[in-house]
């Protein structure tokens, strides 16, 4: 009997999955129509007088969703916030039909306009309570923020005024915390300005309080609640523009902290609870940059570290037509203004996703993960919709009326109704009508191990809309999280997932009284080698409120090891092979298994690297002079005159102890450092002076005249010279008395690099010289060469034009014993010029380098995979700006006089869709080429969707010069018996540019240490600051970030080296810009 | 032998066009085409319109309208003897070639030649060429041969402008250097908002000077020393911008400063934004008004078609000029704006009546423009010269009316300052400047006998 029905159960599966297959098309998600559902809610706008787009700011922003058991039946029911209409609130009957109980219920609401809604269960009865945000006091709206008091019956009472929680001011969304860990949830309120941004003020205007904009930290004494802003140390300025708000114990200390996302130019917050009832923002501390117009957000943890990661939306959309009729980023001064000027900090106008680690320092990586640009979007809500033990993301978005249309900026060139939309209080029709709209389809990524997520594109059988607030909860109890998304003038969506038959795990916790549902509790799930990490604070996507139970997806694995409880009051409870694909009510023990947790994770104690800064009376420090390449250069992607300073560690008076050269920038002193056994003494001569004017790129130290002394030979270059500047020549310095300094070479060209062998085999030092470009002309391809040393006086041997040179090395590649050179650089591939009887021939492709170009910025030997031969490793630019690079779908820039004014433009352009379209909008391109373009495209719109042919047109196409990226990746060249293979690094090491390397013998045996991290782009790409340093043991031995004690995140190292101090090796990391660093190596 | 050549060519042209008038005349009767000071205004007018949509700042404005004029104005010159051709009197220009075909109606050639040079100047391409092909039907119905004679003429005029107009460095100021902002210098210019433009047209000083020997020929005197201490001069200017402009402002929108203000704020690219709305109200600018005022005049004063050239012409020169003078000094002086400067020091909320423009702030343009103009439509139509001003009606503004052009020129010069845009120093050295250049103009350009 038992088998029969196994058999035909079996056989129904199957069935059932054909039936599956015809209707879905195996999308991820199903959606359930309103007529099946009963989930016939609208979020319907109708504008009026004061309820437009024009009077209220945020009209589009739409209403939230909340999803919880409000009666406690096992099902999960659903409520809509409408912003003009009643509220409405629909009882889960089981297998996806729900029934609108919102008018017996008495939660339609009062208020003018809603926004967003909660559930949580505020007095502590065991039922969810709901809260609705409300936006009153302007423009007419009335009423106030209302909290549903659950009668435990599918009634409701309305009690805000009891609880302290009816406030009157601009509110969209609260949520429910236990903030000071009394045991019972206060609240954060989400409040935002409504005025128009005109002006940036201060960014210090933020610690004037507001009570209408400003958000509002509530303590609950008791079914009471206090507003303890002020002393807790929460912003409430005029110009907090909030949008979202996320509790996570960001830095694992046990407390919850905040995360608030704030639209324009505010920054967001980021607020670390002290433990004592007090906040300490610290954004700028902790995130390199921002998005910009901040809207939605979400946290988890991602990666799967045990620390919780942010994503924060933003506007940057993916289609191409959108994209380049849509305005952008700031310009690079603009940047520099609102920064430096106005104080605040480093925002793009994209989502961000931030990985969080040990240090609680965030490297953002949304555009290497693959979710930068999801355009208008609202909800994020991160959660393991695939239950395959990666965290997926689904991305609500949309707009009815795209405002940063730059047609529609530019060109509504009827005055009349620009003159109407200035002076009148109601919109117009046929304003309005000319703007275009933004309905489209929500995203859907599914994650991967790390941090990249693969966008599935056709998830679901769903229309474009204007999707807002949503929320997941699973509804129908098959073991899948299920999504309600809250849709302006549409029909919401009810997407039913279809993964079911995987393996799950459901946790629905009892904490105590006042706390019931055990907000705050981290479960942590361990599956073989995998931590899956879960925090309970349910009011997550935007003005939105998901399913109080936690949900773990677990893969394959139908079995889990155990979990792990972190209750509110830092208790552990473990649950030791608790059934998987089941839904587990896990209930607090009290004081009886009370156990303080040691599972607050801190920052690894076993440091590699141990900063040390008192080997200098002052530390020495590197200034970049200000100098903005893009105001001269429009079209750069990159600065040029950034690259310095030189460093070279050496012996330069002969007493046995290696001496520090730094170089500097354009008018800055080079500086140099001899040391004794007493430590460093700093070289004062007035020739540091005499030379001040130099730009100092790359420097070594060698005897070039064989008199016993060495001498110091620096590269000069720099973006701001060009022509016959003297300045651009490479010189000697020597030092005897005092310093004294000749001319190397006579190229006048932008040096960047100079390295030092003897490969003629007769005694001295032999120079390799690698030039860049010229400044004023960037994609010249200078000559290259080796200065050949013939006791004491060189002749040049040309290796030609190799290409926009960076760094090289001398090695012996073949294994002849006569050293060879790898030279490698931007826009060009690795070069492997073999020695032949001291000459030099470019070999590259015999040794396996083909279709190699990267961003390459630096190269060392090493020998990563314990073969005993050489593999080299290679810093590119990295995956993590808008740059995109792959063998088939290469970078390319054209390189041209495209206007025939006798000066040559550069041109990027890169692959979407199988098609190449440049990367720069239409108001970059002509601003460098204005007759050129504004000729051609008279509308942002005619411009757009624009290929690259289209655009140059197929003349220059064909007669400029072309230069390709292949891979941007760091990685290494594996010597496979003497033929290259290029490796690429794992993605945490794809973050930021790798811009140096050096060898270090540490405790963990030889390793290669790389730093990197890059400022000098323009705004489009952001900020290249992420990367934190990697410690190369081997191939599969890496360690990376705050582990090894360095601090180089969000500075930018562009020069390692290692001295030795008292028979000790330190480490000298060069901070561009900033102060250079010294670490005892352990 | 060339003599004779020439006679042989005279005949076959003369065959030819007995051959031809003999046909023409079979045909129904081919009367000339008459163009008249109206359709020149349309032709003026077309290209305001289309520089509105295209957005063009006030200095390439200026570029704009003088060229098509001058190359009108050499062809009206070469049939009319009152006047003189420019070549020899401005910078680098040569002799237009001669009609050769008699065909040719100078008056008309002179109109196409106008439209074709502005055609070359603007962006938006297709806008002029729907107006000019609409009137190329007309003409080409009413006398196809003149038409075709005339337009292959003012084709010609127009490819021989085009290689001096070429020559004047505009190309070349399209790729130089942004302006640098630097925040740290106290006194220097910063973007303003809302919008926080780059500095527009930080080499238009290298732009070819059409009368003036060279940017700097009129340089104005400094502005007072830059101090924020109280009762410096610079400090008393700044707080003269505030308190005159709160003055106005609770007055109330009425105000007649705030009229005045209004009327002559002539920025191309008025950025607003309402809510989460952007968008730009785009005007005519400081020149394009000027340009306007010498239509008004012309028409007030009947002149016929070939002295409305003049009177264009002579005008947008000194318009250009006036320009080239004040940009050159905006950009030696580069002058912080009042509005950073009451936001930074005085009142963080405060915002001038006008959206400040993006460019440094001394001299005033406007002044300087408005005093060079004036000074030229002076010499060309005399002093107290009555007009009633319509320029601004298209954009919802009111008539005013002024005794003369100078008087004129005061009020949009002091206009700057109940904007809330300029000190009161760019105000006058700005009109002192502007009168300057005007002067040269009219005394150093002989046009007429």
């Amino acid at each position: 009997m038992n088998k029969l029905v196994y058999k035909y159960s079996g056989l129904f599966c199957l069935l059932m999955l054909l039936v599956n297959c015809e209707k879905n098309n195996n999308q991820r998600f199903q959606i359930e129509k309103p007529i099946n559902s009963g989930l016939d809610f609208s979020n319907t706008l109708k504008d009026t007088i004061g309820q437009n787009i024009l009077d209220y700011l945020y009209y589009y922003n739409g209403g939230g969703v909340a999803i919880g058991d409000i009666n406690n039946d096992g099902l999960s029911d659903v409520f809509f916030v409408s912003n003009q209409n009643k509220n409405k609130l629909y009882l889960n009957k089981g297998n996806l039909k729900f029934e609108d109980i919102s008018e017996t219920a008495q939660i339609e609401g009062k208020s003018t306009w809603n926004t967003g809604v909660s559930m949580a269960d505020i007095n502590g009865d065991g039922f969810l309570d709901i809260y609705v945000c409300a936006v009153v006091g302007t423009n007419g709206f009335i009423g106030h923020n209302e909290l549903f008091i659950n009668n435990g019956d599918n009634t409701f009472a309305e009690r805000s005024g009891a609880y302290g929680l009816d406030f009157t001011n601009y509110s969209s969304k609260a949520t429910f915390f236990d903030y000071d860990l009394d045991g019972d949830l206060d609240m954060y309120l989400l409040n935002h300005a409504i005025h128009t941004q005109e002006s940036y003020g201060k960014s210090n205007i933020r610690a004037n309080r507001n009570d209408l904009s400003g958000d509002k930290l509530l303590r609950n004494d008791g079914n009471r609640f206090t507003d303890v802003s002020e002393a807790a140390g929460i912003f409430g300025g005029p110009n907090g523009y909030g949008l979202d708000v996320s509790v996570s114990d960001f830095n694992n200390d046990g407390f919850p902290d905040l995360y608030i996302s704030n639209d324009f130019h505010e920054d967001d917050y980021y607020y670390l609870n002290n433990g004592d009832g007090t906040f300490k923002e610290n954004l700028k501390g902790a995130f390199g940059h921002v998005s910009k117009f901040s809207m939605g957000n979400d946290v988890a943890d991602i990666n799967n570290d045990g620390y919780a990661d942010i994503i924060s939306l933003d506007m940057l959309p993916e289609d191409e037509m959108v994209l380049k009729s849509s305005a952008g980023d700031d310009n690079v001064q603009l940047q520099k203004l609102r920064t430096e000027t106005f104080g605040y900090h480093y925002q793009y106008s994209r989502n961000m996703l931030q990985i969080n680690g040990p240090g609680h320092r965030f490297t953002e990586t949304a555009l290497l993960s693959g979710i930068a640009a999801t355009d208008w979007s609202w909800s994020a809500l991160i959660a393991d919709y695939n239950n395959d033990g990666h965290q997926d993301l689904f991305i609500s978005n949309g707009i009815p009326k795209r405002p940063n249309d730059l047609d529609y900026i530019n060109y509504i060139s009827d005055s009349q109704i620009s003159k109407k939309l200035s002076t009148t209080n109601f919109i117009d029709k046929e304003a309005l009508n000319l703007m275009p709209a933004g309905q489209l389809k929500n995203y859907y990524f599914e994650g991967e191990k790390g941090i990249r997520f693969n966008p599935v594109s056709d998830f679901a059988d769903h229309q474009a809309s204007f999707s807002t607030g949503a929320a997941y909860g699973d509804l129908d109890n098959d073991g899948d999280l299920d999504l309600i998304v809250n849709n302006i003038n549409q029909s919401a969506f009810l997407y039913n997932n279809q993964t079911a038959q995987t393996n799950f795990c459901a946790v629905a916790l009892r904490y105590t009284d006042k706390n019931l549902f055990g907000i705050g509790t981290k479960v942590t799930l361990y599956l073989g080698e995998k931590e899956l990490v879960r925090e309970l604070f349910p009011q997550r996507g935007f003005q939105s409120s998901s399913d109080p139970r936690l949900h773990f997806g677990l893969g394959k694995n139908s079995t889990i090891d155990s979990l792990k409880i972190l209750w509110p009051d830092k208790t552990e409870q473990i649950i030791i092979s608790p059934e998987a694909n089941t839904f587990l009510t896990i209930s607090y023990e009290g004081e009886a298994s009370k156990s303080i947790s040691k599972n607050l994770k801190d920052a690894s104690t076993d440091l590699v690297f141990v900063r040390e800064d008192s080997l200098l009376n002052t530390p020495i420090v590197h200034v970049e002079n200000d100098y903005t390449d893009f105001n001269r250069h429009k079209l750069l992607h990159y600065k040029l005159s950034d690259r310095g300073p030189a460093l070279a560690i050496g012996d330069i008076d002969n007493n046995g102890l290696d001496d520090i050269y730094l170089g500097s920038s354009k008018n800055q002193q080079d500086q140099l450092y001899l040391q004794t056994q007493d430590g460093f003494n700093k070289v004062k001569d007035s020739l540091f002076n005499t030379i001040a004017i130099n730009e100092s790129v790359s420097a070594q130290i060698a005897d070039v005249n064989n008199d016993g002394h060495k001498d110091i030979i620096i590269g000069h270059g720099g973006g701001e010279f060009f022509g016959s500047s003297e300045v651009l020549n490479n010189t000697i310095l020597k030092l005897n008395a005092t310093l004294k300094s000749t001319q190397l070479s006579n190229d006048f060209e932008d040096t960047a690099v100079i390295k030092t062998a003897d490969f003629d085999n007769d005694g001295d030092t032999d120079l390799f010289v690698g030039n860049a470009t010229r400044s004023n002309d960037f994609g010249f391809i200078p000559e290259s060469y080796i200065l050949v040393n013939d006791g004491g006086s060189f002749s040049k041997q040309s290796l030609g034009e190799l290409g926009m040179v960076r760094d090289a090395i001398w090695t012996d590649f073949n294994g002849d014993e006569a050293l060879d050179l790898i030279v490698v650089g931007e826009w060009m591939q690795p070069s492997f010029l073999v020695q032949d009887d001291e000459r030099f021939k470019d070999v590259s492709s015999d040794y396996g380098i083909n279709a190699l170009n990267g961003l390459w910025r630096c190269i060392s030997s090493f020998d990563i995979d314990n073969d005993g031969d050489e593999d080299y490793v290679l810093g590119n630019w990295g995956e993590n700006s808008k740059f995109q690079a792959s063998p088939d779908a290469p970078m390319l820039m054209y390189y041209a006089d495209f206007d025939n004014n006798s000066k040559t433009e550069t041109i990027i352009a890169t692959k979407k869709d199988n098609q190449y379209y440049p990367l720069d909008g239409l108001d970059r391109l002509s601003n460098q080429l204005s007759t050129f373009f504004k000729k051609k495209y008279n509308s942002y719109k005619d411009f757009a969707g624009q290929t690259i042919e289209q655009v140059l047109g197929k003349d220059h196409i064909e007669s400029a010069k072309l230069f390709k990226v292949h891979t941007l990746q760091s990685g290494y060249l594996i010597n496979d018996n003497g033929s290259y293979r290029f490796m690429p690094f794992e993605e945490n090491l794809q973050v930021a540019p790798i811009n140096s390397m050096t060898k270090v013998e540490s405790k963990k045996g030889k390793g290669l240490l790389l730093a990197g991290n890059y400022k000098g782009v323009i705004p489009y790409h952001g900020k290249l600051g992420g990367f934190k340093g990697a410690l190369i043991l081997d191939s599969n031995t890496i360690i990376v970030g705050d582990e090894l004690g360095l601090d180089f995140y969000d500075k930018v190292i562009n020069q390692l080296g290692v001295i030795k101090i008292n028979n000790k090796d330190y480490l000298i990391a060069v901070v561009h810009n900033g102060t250079v660093q010294f670490y005892e190596i352990k | 032998m060339e003599q004779f050549s020439f006679m042989r060519l005279s005949k076959v042209v003369l065959v030819i066009t007995i051959l031809y008038l003999g046909w023409s005349c079979a045909s129904p009767k081919a009367e000339d085409v008459i163009v008249t000071q109206d359709d020149y205004f349309s032709a003026v007018d077309k290209v305001t319109q289309i520089m509105i949509h295209d957005i063009f700042s006030p200095p390439v404005a200026s570029r704009i309208y003088v060229y098509p004029n001058i190359a009108s104005y050499e062809i009206m010159a070469l049939q009319n003897k009152s006047y003189n051709s420019l070549v020899g009197q401005v910078e680098g220009l040569t002799a237009i070639p001669a009609p050769r075909d008699i065909n040719v109606n100078t008056q008309l050639s002179a109109l196409i030649a106008h439209m074709e040079v502005s055609k070359t100047l603007i962006f938006s391409e297709d806008k002029l060429e729907q107006f000019r092909d609409s009137l190329y039907g007309v003409w080409a119905s009413k006398n196809e041969t003149q038409f075709e004679a005339s337009q292959a003429y003012a084709l010609e005029v127009a490819s021989h402008m085009k290689v001096w107009i070429d020559k004047d460095n505009y190309s070349q100021t399209r790729t130089m250097p942004k302006f640098n902002v630097d925040a740290s210098v106290a006194s220097r210019w910063q973007p303003t908002p809302p919008a926080y433009m780059d500095g527009i047209e930080p080499h238009w000083n290298k732009i070819r000077t059409l009368s003036i020997d060279s940017a700097s020929q009129f340089k104005p005197k400094s502005h007072p020393k830059f101090a924020l201490d109280k009762g410096s001069d610079f400090h008393n200017e700044l707080m003269e911008v505030y308190n005159v402009t709160n003055n106005i402002t609770a007055e109330g929108d009425d105000s007649e400063e705030i009229e005045i203000a209004q009327f002559w704020d002539c920025n191309p690219y008025v950025s607003v934004t309402r809510g989460h709305f952007m968008f730009a109200t785009k005007k005519i600018t400081p020149g394009a008004h000027w340009i306007g005022i010498t239509k008004i005049a012309s028409q007030k004063a009947n002149l016929s078609f070939d002295e409305t050239i003049y009177a264009f012409t002579k005008t947008s020169i000194g318009i250009f000029d006036a320009f080239i003078s004040c940009w050159d000094e905006k950009y030696r002086s580069n002058l912080i704006r009042p509005e950073t400067l009451i936001n930074q020091h005085i009142d963080e909320k405060w915002k001038p009546i006008l959206q400040t423009p993006p460019f440094p702030e001394y001299t005033s343009g406007h002044s300087v423009v408005s005093g060079s103009a004036s000074t030229v439509l002076t010499s060309i139509f005399g002093d107290n010269f009555q007009f009633d001003d319509d320029t601004e009606v298209a954009f919802g503004l009111p008539i005013r009316s002024f005794e003369s052009f100078n008087k004129a020129a005061e009020e949009a010069a002091i206009s700057r300052l109940y904007g809330g845009i300029h000190y009161m120093a760019a105000i006058n050295d700005g009109l002192l400047q502007g009168r300057n250049v005007g002067k040269w103009v009219t005394n150093s350009l002989k046009m007429k006998n």
